[in-house]
Order: C-alpha cells, then structure tokens, then sequence
C-alpha cells in the first residue's frame, strides 16, 4: 500500500502544473460563464426568453445539450456544462494514458515494473490519481459556481456530474491502454470516444421534446447512450440527484477493474490488439519528406476526418427534421421571429452553419496537430537523423505546413460534403444543400491561421511550441463559443481569426475577409521558414 | 606523404546554451581519408561539436568548415556527402526499420541497393519490424546501416557502437575500416579508448569543451599507462620506492598500480620478483587518463 502510495505521489509531482492547469481552467470556464449569465439574464424573463429560443432550436441542444428550468442555476449548465464535460473527459483520457501505455512505450513502465510491484500497481495508482484529480475538480467546479453566485447544493451535484463524466473516461482510457500497442493510438481511441459522447448526446438532445412552456426539455433516448448524457441527468439546478453520478462512478468502477485485471495478466508492452510487421521496404513516397509527414499524419486525420464527417452529416440529416417540428408548430415560429429579429433564415441553416463552425475547429485542430509534431520531432531526436540528410529546415517545415493545410483543408471539405451529402439525400434542393460544401470550406482561412501561428510559435520558441500551439487553439474556441456569452471586450474577440469566417449559408461570403486570412496564414509561414533557418537544433 | 586537404577545420569553436559553455575554444582538423577518434568522457561536447558540423547547431563563436564550407549556410549541399549516426537513436515508432532506411538514404539520394542489402545481412536487422519493437541496439543498426547504405566522402558517428553486442561490433568495424579504404573521412565520436585505438589512426581528447590532445594514436603513446592488478604477496611499499608507480593502492591483499612504458621492464620484474598468485594487467580507463592529465596540469 505504501508503494501504491508512494507510485501515486510521483504521479503527482509529474503531473502537478499540468492536471492544475486543466482544472483551474475547467473551474474557470465554469465560474466566468456563471457570472457571465448572471450579468446579462439576472432577471427571470430575460432567462426565460432566452430559454424559450433554445428549446426551439435544436442546433443550441445539439451544442450545448437541454435547457431545464429558468432558474440562475440551470442556464449556467444548460450553457456550460456539455463543453465542460468533454473538458473533464480529455483531461483523463490524456492523463491516464500518458502513465500507463505511454510509459510502457517509453520504456519507464519497465524501470517500475523492475520494482517489487505487482504488475497492475502502476496502472492502480493511476487511476487512484484521476479519482483524486477528479474530486478536486468537482470540487473547484462547483466552488466556481458558488463564488458567482449559484445555490450551493445545486453546485455541487453540478461539480459532481463533471467529475463523474472525467472518471468514467479516465476508467475508457485504462481500457484503451490495454487494448492498443501505442500510446498514440490509445489516447486517439479514448478521445474519440469522448467526441462520441459528446455526439450522441448532441444528438439525443437535437432530438428531445419541448416542454409546453418551453422552459426545459426532455433528452431523446440516445443520449441515455452517452455518459455525457448520464451526467446531464443529474439535473443539478432543478430536480437534483446524484443517481445519475452513481451510475457513471459504478460504470468507472467496472470499467477500471476489468482494465486492472487484464493488466494484471498481461506481459509488459503486450496489448489486446497486437502490433503486426510491417512492409521491410518503404514505397517512393515513403522516401520523402512530404511522403514521411503525410504518414505520421493519416491515422489522426482518419480521427479529424470523421469527426467532421458526422458532425456534418448531423446538419445535414437533422436539419430538416427539426425544421419540420419547428415549422408545424407556429407559435414556436413566432416565437423565434419575436426574440431573434435576423431568423426569418431556414432553422435549417442556422444549426447547419453552427456546426459548421465547430467543424472549422476541429479542421483547425487537425492542422494544428500535424504541425505541433516538428516539435516532437525535434525534441525526441528524429528531426536531428532528418536533418543531416540534406535538407534544409525550411524544406522540412514546409513539408509539414502542406500536409498540416491539406488536413485542415480536408476535414473542413469532409464536414462541408457530409451536410450536402445528407441533405440532398432528404430532398433538399440540390442548390440549397451543394451551398453547405462552400459552408464548410469557408472555415478553411481562419483556421489555416492557427497553423501559420504554430508554425511561428515553433521557430521563435520552440521548447514552448506544445502548450502555446494548443493553447491559441484553445483560446480561439472559447473567444468563438464563448465570446459573446462572457461579454469579452470587442477587441479581444476580434483577435481570434474565427471572427473573420462568414458563416455561410446565413451570411454571404465575404471574399475579401478570406483573401486576407489566406494572405496572413501565408505570410505566416514564409516568416516562420525564415526564422527557423536561425535557430539552433533545440532538443 | 604530400599536405591532405582537411575535411574538418574548426577554429576557436565557442558554445554557450543559457549560462552553460558546451565548448570553449574548440580546434579540430580531420584531413581527407583519415579516421579520427574524437575521445572525450560524457558531457565533454563531443555531440555538440557534431551537431555543429552538421549545421544543426550555430556556434556562438569560431570558425567551422567542412568540405571548405560553413554547414551552418550551406546544410544541403554539405550533407550530400556525410553518413550520420547520432549518439542516440529515436526512430519513427510507426514505420519499419526498412521504411525508415529507405526515408534516411532517399534523402540523401537513395541507397545503394547491393550494399543496402549486405548491410541489413550483416547486422541481422528484421526490416519488417515497426520501430516501436526495436531495442536500442536494434535502432542504431538501422541508423548505421542507413549511414553506410550510401557511400558519403565523410561519416560523423557518434558513439556508434554503444548498444551493439560484439559480433555486431566487428560488423561494424568492418564497415569502417571499408570505407577507409575507400578514402572516405571518419570522425568517430567515443569515450572508449580501445575502440578508437583499433579503428582510428589519428585523435583529439576533448574534455570540458576544449581539446587537450591531439595528434597521431603513437605521438600520444605518452598517454598509454598500463594498468595493473596484483593479488597475493605483494608489498606495496616496495613498488611505491620503485619509481615510475603512479596512483597505488592496496586493499584485501590486492594492489593495483599503473605504470609508464618506459618503466615497464622494471616493474614486471619487481612484480614478478614478489611471486604474485594473480595478475591482470589492461590498459588505463580514459576516466583515470583524464584524471591524471588534469593532476598533472594542475601541477605545473
């Protein structure tokens, strides 16, 4: 016990500025969308218009799940917490990953394992550590929402649905470990399957019934399916229960203890899903730079692609659904028109052209990705075998920055297609559905930004490349989620280039405001050649 | 022999990470054709010189040339002719060792294929293998093979043999002392005495980023102690009123010395001459050369 103990504590000390970061941020973005809502909806009507709007749109429960209750508390979740929750989820996939199949590969699993553990300790003591990182985040989420002002019992179940969504998935992550040969592969997977959490929630949420007063709704059935879902259900502000929370901590519990177990039989470095030999030559392709860039770039972009993909198809299919339900319901019709004078617009295109813009996220994501990986390569040494060959540092970024826009490029078109694809197919006019290819590539611009910014971060200060790279990514999403929500002031949100994509099919395409975004993401990455030419090889 | 061009000039090579001073006034030069040993305990910046003559690395001051160029402006053009090996080999967990010779030599030109093929006999690489299961060994064979699969003019390798057993070894010594022969230059990066002894015929002991030595191996026979350990009936006083007895201790009826070579013949007699019932007898480590090059200086 006292070597479990001891395990955790350097877990600890390795994680400490890391697992504070994600938390104290996670507990923020909780405490400022609070005061946030409590700013601008302090009074009950204010709340319940807005409330009103939401339940009528299913873009709004896809991205932000169900409206229950007018209450202070229940916007704020209704806001907040579906983001938050893929939020916790990523903070433990990431962290239990990283000490369990990372470690292995990095060959400090063997270093412990030498020790007189059993074999399952370190895996153990990980996931004693995400209960802990867990509990503290519960706990500073619902502290957020006490400190703007929320019922204090009501904060608390709302910290622990949080907490109880990262446990769950920390509990998926220590399966995917034993069920994947690379660290990559395995973090890949569990995140994959927050995104998917996260989606069918959207869905089952897009597919909830209004209540009559339109002041909460009720989750389709598919979000049952969705442990983001579960979490909901706690419904903190309004009917309070921790049932909910016990259901995902047992499911953890399951999940962990099978993982633990087969841990327990396993050799080291084994995994479920075996690695296989591969080709003893490599194809001409394979011999080059942009071929090499390309390879260490496909199976995420697999990952990015069919995100965008169904979140796509998800507009396209969903649309015109939810835009038969609002339609056949005229006073709802009304009601919109009332509380948002611009939405004489299909409802059709306003929840096509929001997931559109997550797409341009994940899009930016995607290339952001591909070329945060120079750093990777550098710090652990490959870039050192590529760069004596002769090539020049310029030639090898820019390999890079082509299979990184290409991605980008890619997922926004992927996104872009399904919509069209789907909508055509439920009998939309053919113009009306092809306009949401153009929706998804009008995205491409700001978010090749992103990645002449990485690129620029990675020539001037390259030891910092991972954090801040994400990091502007980060902020970009929150300034375009949360921006307007937080009343940041107009200048800080006109930082993010987000701002200059025209959401078509709403807005027009505005060519101009594209041509400059492309103009500065090329900029952008000619000057970051130039620099890296001046820096020395920084392992 | 007629004035060889030199391959590898540097000159006063000076380099500061932050507040530390990797290399302090660096010289070296490796003529054309000449294997050269780069000798130098751990940390002493024999990597970061190599870095610095790939272009990698910009010196914060002094002078680098190689093949008559400055790496640090012309990196392609000098790195056409150079075979790398880095001291320590990360792979592409993903792609095969194969993949990744074929990635190495195509960006220098490509391979040559008969000797791509001897090379992946000779070290018994299984090119099938994805990266990820390879042992550290198992990794600098592929870099070495990808550094031999083309013939270069120059090959910087950078403790290359560290993970090899030693059949793999002599593989590799093999490979080098082929390509001397084909007149290409090897600067052989190593903390190892004897494998510089038997690979190289020039050196340059480097220690806290400058070079205290250099020259041919026998110009530094001077260097060259023998070590010796002697058990059972031996007095350590005796041998220490010998002369030419340096660094003598004695414990548990054991007593090792080491001696000069020109006071060897005195010394085997004496030890002789006491009737030992054990003796070794090996060649200095570089950790006490170095050790004794220092007390010396700070003799003086």
């Amino acid at each position: 016990m006292k070597a479990v103990l001891r395990l955790v504590l350097a877990q600890v000390r390795r994680d400490r500025w890391q697992l504070a970061v994600w938390i104290a941020g996670i507990a923020l973005l909780g405490f400022a969308t609070a005061a946030a809502v409590a700013a601008q909806f302090g009074d009950e009507s204010a709340r319940a218009a807005i409330i009103a709007v939401a339940a009528a749109n299913p873009a709004f429960l896809f991205l932000r799940g169900i409206p229950d209750g007018t209450g202070l508390g229940s916007v704020v979740f209704f806001q907040g917490y579906a983001f938050t929750a893929v939020l916790a989820g990523l903070m433990n996939t990431f962290l239990v990953i990283r000490h369990t199949r990372g470690d292995e590969e990095a060959g400090r699993a063997e270093l412990l394992g030498a020790g007189p553990l059993s074999r399952a300790v370190p895996l153990a003591a990980t996931l004693i550590l995400a209960s802990a990182a867990n509990t503290v985040l519960a706990a500073c989420v619902a502290a957020g929402y006490v400190l703007a002002g929320l019922p204090g019992s009501g904060s608390v179940v709302a910290g622990l649905a949080v907490g109880a969504v990262g446990l769950f998935f920390a509990a998926v992550a220590a399966g995917t470990a034993q069920l994947l040969p690379s660290a990559r592969a395995a973090n890949g997977a569990a995140a994959a399957l927050v995104g998917a959490a996260y989606l069918v929630r959207g869905i089952g949420d897009a597919m909830g019934t209004p209540s009559p007063a339109l002041d909460a709704v009720a989750s389709g059935w598919p979000s049952m399916l969705s442990p983001i879902g579960w979490g909901q259900r706690s419904r903190p502000f309004a009917a309070a229960g921790i049932g909910p929370v016990l259901v995902l901590a047992a499911a953890a519990a399951v999940l962990a203890a099978v993982a633990v177990l087969y841990r327990q039989r396993r050799d080291l470095g084994e995994s479920v899903l075996p690695e296989h030999p591969g080709p003893a030559r490599a194809s001409a392709a394979g011999r080059t730079l942009t071929g090499l860039a390309w390879r260490l770039q496909r199976s995420t972009l697999a990952g990015w692609f069919a995100a965008a993909a169904v979140l796509g198809s998800v507009a396209g299919a969903f649309g015109p659904v939810v835009a038969r339900e609002v339609e056949g319901n005229p006073s709802l019709t009304d009601l919109i028109s009332r509380l948002v004078p611009g939405t004489e617009v299909g409802v059709v295109d306003v929840f096509g052209a929001a997931l559109m813009g997550i797409a341009g996220v994940l899009a930016a994501a995607a290339g952001v990705q591909a070329v945060l990986r120079l750093r990777a390569e550098e710090s652990e040494g490959r870039a050192e075998l590529l760069l004596a060959g002769s090539v020049s540092p310029a030639r090898w970024m820019g390999a890079s920055l082509t299979v990184a826009a290409l991605s980008t490029t890619v997922v926004c078109a992927a996104a872009g297609t399904a919509a069209a694809v789907c909508l055509a197919l439920t009998g939309s006019p053919p113009a009306g559905a092809a306009v949401f290819l153009a929706a998804g590539l009008a995205h491409a611009p700001a978010a090749l930004v992103f990645l002449a910014a990485a690129a620029l971060i990675f020539a001037v200060v390259p030891r910092h490349t991972v954090q801040l790279g994400w990091g502007l990514l980060a902020a970009g999403l929150v300034l375009g989620q949360f921006g307007e929500l937080l009343r940041l002031p107009a200048w800080l949100q006109n930082v993010s280039p987000f701002r200059y994509s025209s959401a078509l099919p709403v807005e027009d395409l505005n060519v101009t405001a594209a041509g400059i975004l492309l103009s500065v993401a090329a900029a952008g990455a000619l000057a970051a050649a130039r620099l890296l030419h001046k820096r020395d090889l920084t392992p | 022999m007629g004035v060889r061009s030199l391959v590898i000039e540097t000159s006063g090579l000076v380099k500061e990470f932050g507040r530390t001073r990797a290399l302090n006034g660096l010289d070296l030069q490796v003529p054309e054709g000449e294997v050269h040993g780069f000798l130098g305990p751990n940390g002493a910046g024999k990597s970061t010189t190599l870095r610095i003559l790939l272009g990698l690395v910009r010196p914060s001051s002094g002078s680098v040339r190689v093949f008559g160029w400055d790496p640090w402006v012309e990196p392609v053009r000098t790195h056409r002719e150079i075979g790398y090996v880095p001291g320590d080999v990360s792979l592409w967990p993903n792609l095969t060792g194969g993949e990744v010779i074929d990635l190495l030599t195509g960006l220098r030109g490509g391979a040559e294929e008969r000797r791509r093929r001897e090379l992946v006999e000779e070290f018994g690489l299984d090119p099938t293998r994805k990266a990820r299961t390879y042992s550290r060994g198992n990794r600098q064979k592929v870099a070495l093979i990808a550094a031999f699969a083309r013939p270069a003019r120059l090959y910087l390798l950078d403790e290359p043999s560290s993970g090899l057993d030693p059949l793999m070894d002599s593989a590799f010594r093999r490979r080098v002392r082929m390509v001397r022969d084909e007149r290409a230059t090897v600067l052989l990066s190593s903390h190892i005495l004897t494998e510089v002894e038997a690979l190289c015929g020039s050196v340059t002991i480097i220690r806290s980023g400058t070079a205290v030595e250099s020259g041919s191996l026998a110009a530094l026979r001077h260097l060259h102690r023998t070590h010796f350990r002697v058990s059972g009936p031996a007095d350590p006083e005796a041998l220490q009123r010998l002369g030419g007895v340096w660094d003598l201790t004695a414990a548990d009826g054991v007593v090792e010395f080491e001696t000069d070579p020109a006071d060897l013949p005195r010394v085997m007699s004496a030890v002789a001459a006491a009737g030992p019932a054990g003796l070794e007898v090996s060649p200095p480590s570089l950790e006490s050369l170095f050790l004794r090059h220092y007390r010396d200086r700070a003799r003086q």
